[in-house]
């Protein structure tokens, strides 16, 4: 099956349907190492499929080492060995201009970067050059996208600066001389300062206290709106993915374990995984003990046969330690890779 | 330990490298137990006979076999380069490891002596030593001053790594089950620091071996004990390169950039060996 | 602002810390020595001539009052320091009587001259090279010239600056074998005169040149590999910022920054190598003089210039530890 099959009916994004800006097939990548004669696979990022909508905020949520951040590292056309692409295809669509980021020249690739593909990286202290100006970054970055003489140019990044409240002087400034919440916002505006169709946002406000991080991600959801750009949102912050993405992909063991409307996912979690982290927040009135998962996540390098969820899973059947369970449709916008949930509760 | 170093001679090119020079040079070193005459006697054998059959390596104008000097020399150079470098390494490892532990004042004291070492030109107050010993000079009162001399850098490299395993949990550990500063350091610490130890030795054995032939070559030593740098020194002042005796100069020289170019790809290789970045580095494979 | 200042008075510290340890080291040696040396010196001196009694005279009251007997230990350690201090090393034996510090004055330029060219040159090479070969790990060119780097570095100055000596000048004699500029020209400035001293400059130059250059490469080339992994170069590559853009303003831009406090650390080891080259080359600097010194006995010769040396190489490096903020914004705000 593919995640190219015209949305489930119910859809609940209700606008005119557009192509996906981007469509991601059965995408495997592997890190494959040689040291001292020995070979290693760890398969970070095992049959992936999934779609991401023009206009729509994707979150993707899972614990540390999941693999997260290499499926992004994938999807982003940013991998050195060892981490290679073993199958699978990538796919943006930009405006009805196709690009297949692993059939495409690096040149293509380059084509794209910044103009229609931005990031907003984890950790503001490290992703802004310390010994060169704000200002000197915009530049680097934009300067050649925007087609603006140099005046013009630097009005524009103000007027882009004011939105995220910053205020013109931080262009002068090194990146030590700003707080961390002032950081990640030049970094925010820096990636949506050319307005880029699809933007891939990694852990932007882990690092950040809460009381900044809430008006950050307002910041982040009032640009994206004005842009109307799509996203692709990765944290291990369950709380705020209820706060701010329209749908919601749950990643465990370098799988995709389930997939929907991130609300129908609050409400009501399907996979037991799911289940089990969405029981574990912390809701006002409740009173009943939190209850952990037993064990902890497989090795990527020799991950469990079947289901990779079987050994933690209290629903386990016989199938589940031999066959890989399929995402399958199961409801109105959503998929599940669980036999016991497609194939109804083991008898 | 020694699985560190099998691994390295079966995969590192330059460690296995490094290592076959030794080897040769050590080898040379090991054959003046041989030797047929004592390396000091002069005119022994027909002066000035180019390499042949007889002469391996032809013989000086002062009517010594160069072979069997140059195994007297090579002798006596790696054993120089040996005793300083294993004095100026207790020297380092102490104040590397107290100032990186102690941290603080201690470590702020320690530390503005050790930068004060290493921007001291030592080569003018290595000669000014000569000059007021003059032929008290000996080959040990050389080491001694030179191991005084030559251990700031490396206690800096020690510093920072006892700093950095300060911080790790597995001390912080041994301070709460009461083990004493002395018991940390040398029981958690020293492990860590062995084999950074191991490849500044090489470094610092190159480093007094350099020293070592440039004050002999100057004459600034004791020029009866045969080192490199002795053979050098008096195959200038022979004229041997004008008077076209070249072996009494190429073989010295040749030999002396091989201990060198051995004994810094064996610290080359086992600082890369440590370096956890480079290690991943080579397992990330290679960037295009 | 605040912490600027705090950083520029502790390197003057450290700058006077040197120069007072060195020169307590400089005391220590000539008095611990086993030979007088004003007696040792006035016997020197007479060897060569100079044996007017007044010049014994002004020889040993000079020589007295700097290593000597003058009063307690206290009293000749304070007189040592006041001699240091307006650089007066009293009238050279060798060169009698040539005040010393006009000996060293005319042979500090030689010096200065040889050392900065080589330093500058090796360090903006080997930074270059190393840099492009962290960057571009690929390019074969760039490995053989590690190769080479990593096979001359461990080699010491004097065996280096020994083979060019006999490849160059011997063997095949293309430059000249010594000195600091052909003797039938009179030093001034003109072509000539210039074009000489370019050449005999040429061959110490180069061992420093070829030594130093393989220290920095290799510095250069394991830092670049480290800042490679850094999330600001992978942001900018993400971002598709040009290749060159990346390497020089995010990559070696950011190595320079330990790469300046490299070459202040390594100054006193450079130092060294020019005093050796310079004999190897009879260059005419202060390497040259020190060791005709103590071949001739000199030994206010032999102190002045081993003080003088202390005292240089910490201005050295502190000018370009003062240097040093500009290069580096953090050190500003801290």
């Amino acid at each position: 099956m593919t995640a190219i099959a015209s949305p489930a009916p119910g859809d609940v994004i209700a606008k005119p349907q557009r192509e996906p800006v981007l469509v991601v097939s059965d995408l495997r990548a592997y890190y494959q190492t040689h040291y001292f004669g020995i070979v290693r696979e760890v398969r970070a990022v095992d049959d992936i499929s999934l779609h991401i909508n023009p206009d729509e905020i994707y979150g993707l949520a899972g614990e540390s080492s999941c693999g997260k951040t290499t499926l992004i590292k994938t999807i982003a056309g940013a991998i050195q060995p060892p981490l290679n692409v073993v199958g699978g295809s990538v796919r943006f669509n930009f405006g009805g201009a196709p690009l297949d980021v692993y059939a495409s020249t690096p040149q293509a690739r380059n084509a794209i970067r910044w103009r229609h593909l931005s990031y907003i990286m984890q950790g503001s202290m490290s992703v802004l050059n310390p010994v060169r100006r704000v200002r000197q970054s915009f530049i680097d970055f934009a300067f050649r996208h925007i087609g603006q003489p140099m005046p013009q140019f630097i009005d524009t990044i103000v007027a882009h600066l004011e939105r995220l409240h910053l205020q013109a002087n931080v262009l002068d400034a090194y990146p030590h001389e700003l707080s961390g919440g002032m950081r990640q916002r030049v970094t925010i505006a820096l990636a949506t300062v050319c307005r880029p169709e699809f933007i891939i946002a990694d852990e932007p406000t882990t690092a950040l206290d809460v009381v900044v991080q809430k008006g950050v991600l307002a910041m982040i959801r009032g640009i994206q709106r004005e842009i109307g750009s799509s996203m692709l949102f990765v944290t291990h912050d369950l709380a705020v993915h209820a706060n701010l993405t329209d749908r919601l992909g749950i990643m465990y063991a370098g799988r995709i374990v389930e997939e929907g409307p991130t609300a129908e996912i609050f409400r009501a979690p399907k996979h037991p995984y799911t289940a089990n982290l969405i029981h574990s927040l912390p809701r006002i009135g409740d009173t009943a003990p939190k209850k952990g998962l037993d064990g902890v996540p497989p090795n990527l390098a020799e991950p469990p046969p079947g289901c990779r969820f079987h050994p933690r899973c209290p629903l386990a059947m016989d199938i589940c330690r031999r066959e890989n369970p399929a995402m399958e449709p199961s409801g109105p916008g959503r998929r599940v890779a669980c036999f016991a949930v497609t194939r109804g509760e083991p008898s | 330990m020694l699985s560190i170093l099998r691994d390295l001679l079966r995969y590192n090119r330059e460690f296995a490298a490094g290592a076959v020079l030794l080897a040769i040079v050590v080898a040379l070193a090991a054959m003046s137990a041989f030797a047929p005459m004592p390396p000091e006697d002069v005119y022994v054998v027909p002066p000035d006979v180019p390499p042949s059959w007889a002469y391996p390596m032809g013989t000086t104008s002062r009517g010594q076999d160069v072979f069997w000097q140059l195994a007297f020399a090579i002798r006596n150079t790696l054993l120089f380069g040996f005793i300083v470098a294993i004095l100026s390494r207790i020297l380092s490892l102490v104040i590397g490891l107290v100032s990186g532990y102690l941290g603080g004042i201690v470590d702020r004291v320690l530390m503005s002596i050790n930068d004060t070492f290493i921007v001291m030109p030592l080569f003018p107050i290595l000669v000014m030593f000569y000059f007021v010993m003059k032929d008290r000079m000996s080959w040990a009162a050389l080491a001694l001053v030179m191991a005084g001399l030559g251990w700031a850098y490396d206690a800096r490299l020690i510093r920072s790594i006892a700093m950095s395993l300060r911080t790790r949990q597995f001390t912080e550990q041994s301070v709460f089950s009461g083990m004493s500063t002395s018991q940390i350091v040398t029981q958690d610490h020293l492990p860590y620091v062995m084999p950074i130890v191991f490849s500044t030795t090489m470094n610092n054995i190159n480093w007094s071996i350099g020293l070592e032939v440039t004050l002999s070559v100057l004459g600034f030593t004791n020029i009866n004990t045969p080192t490199i740098g002795v053979m050098i020194y008096w195959a200038n002042q022979h004229t041997a390169m004008t008077a076209g005796v070249w072996w009494w100069i190429f073989f010295p020289v040749a030999l002396v950039i091989m201990t060198f170019i051995g004994l810094f790809l064996l610290a080359v290789s086992m600082n890369e060996y440590i370096d956890p970045r480079s290690r991943l580095s080579r397992m990330r494979g290679t960037r295009t | 602002m605040q912490s600027i200042n705090v950083y520029i008075v502790k390197r003057l510290g450290q700058f006077f810390l040197v120069v007072f340890i060195g020169i307590n080291i400089v005391f220590f040696v000539t008095h611990a020595t086993p030979i007088d040396p004003v007696e040792y010196s006035i016997a020197a001196a007479a060897s060569f001539g100079s044996t007017s009694p007044e010049a014994i005279n002004m020889l040993r009251e000079s020589l007295t009052e700097l290593y000597g007997l003058q009063g307690g230990i206290w009293d000749q350690y304070l007189t040592f320091w006041k001699r240091i201090a307006v650089a007066d090393f009293g009238p050279s034996v060798s060169a009698f009587p040539t005040p010393v510090s006009t000996l060293i004055g005319r042979a500090v330029p030689w010096t200065i001259g040889l050392l900065l060219t080589a330093i500058v040159i090796s360090w903006v090479l080997g930074n270059l090279l190393g840099g492009l070969a962290g960057y571009y790990r690929e390019s074969r060119i760039l490995k053989a010239a590690g190769v080479i780097a990593m096979g001359l570095h461990p080699i010491p100055y004097y065996i280096v600056a020994f083979v060019l000596l006999i490849v160059f000048g011997y063997l095949w004699p293309v430059m000249p074998l010594g000195g600091g500029y052909q003797r039938n020209l009179a030093p001034g400035f003109n072509l000539a005169f210039v074009a000489s001293v370019a050449k005999h400059s040429f061959l110490p130059a180069l061992s420093l040149v070829l030594v130093g250059l393989g220290s920095w490469f290799m510095g250069m080339r394991a830092l670049v590999s480290n800042i490679v992994t850094e999330d600001y170069v992978t942001y900018a590559e993400l971002a598709g910022v040009e290749r060159n853009r990346i390497l020089t303003s995010y990559v070696m831009r950011n190595a320079l920054v330990p790469q300046i406090t490299g070459l202040a650390m390594s100054l006193g080891a450079i130092f060294n190598g020019a005093i050796i080259t310079e004999q190897v080359f009879g260059y005419p600097g202060v390497g040259t003089l020190l060791v005709s010194a103590v071949h001739a006995g000199d030994y206010s010769l032999v102190l002045g210039i081993t003080t003088i040396s202390i005292i240089g190489v910490s201005a050295a490096v502190l000018i370009i530890d003062l240097l040093y903020p500009l290069l580096d914004p953090r050190m500003k705000a801290g």
